[in-house]
């Protein structure tokens, strides 16, 4: 019993640190998609600067998280938060692929409505999938 | 007054005991701190990933820490106003936790880590601002930062566990 609290702990805390750095690459490419932070670069060369990082933290999480939920679930499965979470991080993802992948490749030295918008929804989804997950706790 | 009267106080004074008591107040506490690790460590991670000549590696290291550290200091201020918070109404629980012990003593080394960095091989980086190899001494205190960091936030999620 013992070791598999502190292996779910471990698992726990890598699942944290993808998030971080996850959270830090998404940050900065919608803060450029804003024209708030590394404006000498398109926004699209900035993005795929910090690809590696983000495909590498997102792999972390979802194996992380795969291994979390193994531990229980029919607990998350009737977790209202853990449902949320899933639904919040489809959408995340989608527009992250979609829209949002697109305002990123057509950006430019000016920063238009449609950057402000992808940005602004962007940083909105994450968030949530960020709160909704530390809602799993509280419920 | 031992630093032990001085944490039960904390702990017995009506803010720390407001927030410990308040299942909302304490818990929104810690979700800011919890979120604020994104703002604080997943960029300073960023600025340590471009020293290791891993990301971002046609901008000039300078230009990655003039535009990145002031967002590093934001999520700092926010994790050391809640984390503060979290003390207070902990405090006395706090000062015989092991986890969180560590994570003060790391802390205390993240601090010094940059502050030598700073004040010396990053003195020179005029001369080594555009590389993506980096002075071995700068990629050593990226690797430090990085390390740090992580056994901060990895302590930190430790408390729980020793309460």
């Amino acid at each position: 019993m013992a070791a598999s609290k502190w292996a779910f702990a471990i698992v726990e805390m890598v699942h944290l640190l993808g998030l971080a750095s996850l959270g830090g690459t998404i940050l900065m490419v919608d803060l450029r998609l804003l024209g708030l932070r590394l404006r000498r670069r398109p926004a699209a060369e900035v993005a795929r600067e910090l690809s590696p990082l983000s495909w590498a933290s997102l792999t972390v999480l979802v194996i992380s998280g795969i291994l979390l939920v193994i531990d229980g679930p029919l607990r998350y499965y009737g977790n209202a938060a853990f449902r949320l979470k899933m639904l919040l991080l489809l959408a995340a993802v989608t527009f992250s692929f979609t829209l949002h992948r697109r305002a990123v490749r057509f950006s430019s030295e000016r920063v238009t409505a449609q950057a402000r918008v992808a940005a602004v929804v962007s940083l909105v989804l994450w968030l949530s999938v960020g709160l909704a997950g530390r809602a799993i706790g509280f419920l | 007054m031992t630093l032990l009267h001085i944490c039960q106080w904390l702990y017995d004074s009506a803010l720390g005991t407001s927030i410990r008591e308040s299942d909302l107040m304490f818990d929104l506490i810690e979700t800011a701190h919890v979120l604020g690790i994104t703002l604080m460590a997943g960029t300073i991670a960023i600025v340590d990933l471009r020293l290791l000549g891993l990301v971002l590696k046609k901008d000039e290291v300078s230009d990655v820490v003039a535009q990145v550290l002031p967002l590093t200091w934001a999520g700092f201020a926010l994790m050391v106003a809640t984390g503060a918070l979290l003390f207070w109404s902990e405090a006395a629980k706090m000062y015989f936790n092991p986890a969180f012990r560590l994570k003060l003593i790391l802390m205390a080394l993240a601090g010094v880590n940059p502050l030598i960095f700073h004040t010396t091989v990053y003195r020179s980086v005029g001369a080594w601002d555009a590389a993506v190899s980096t002075p071995v001494k700068s990629k050593a205190a990226a690797v430090l930062s990085l390390t740090l960091w992580g056994g901060i936030i990895v302590s930190g999620r430790a408390i729980a566990y020793f309460h």
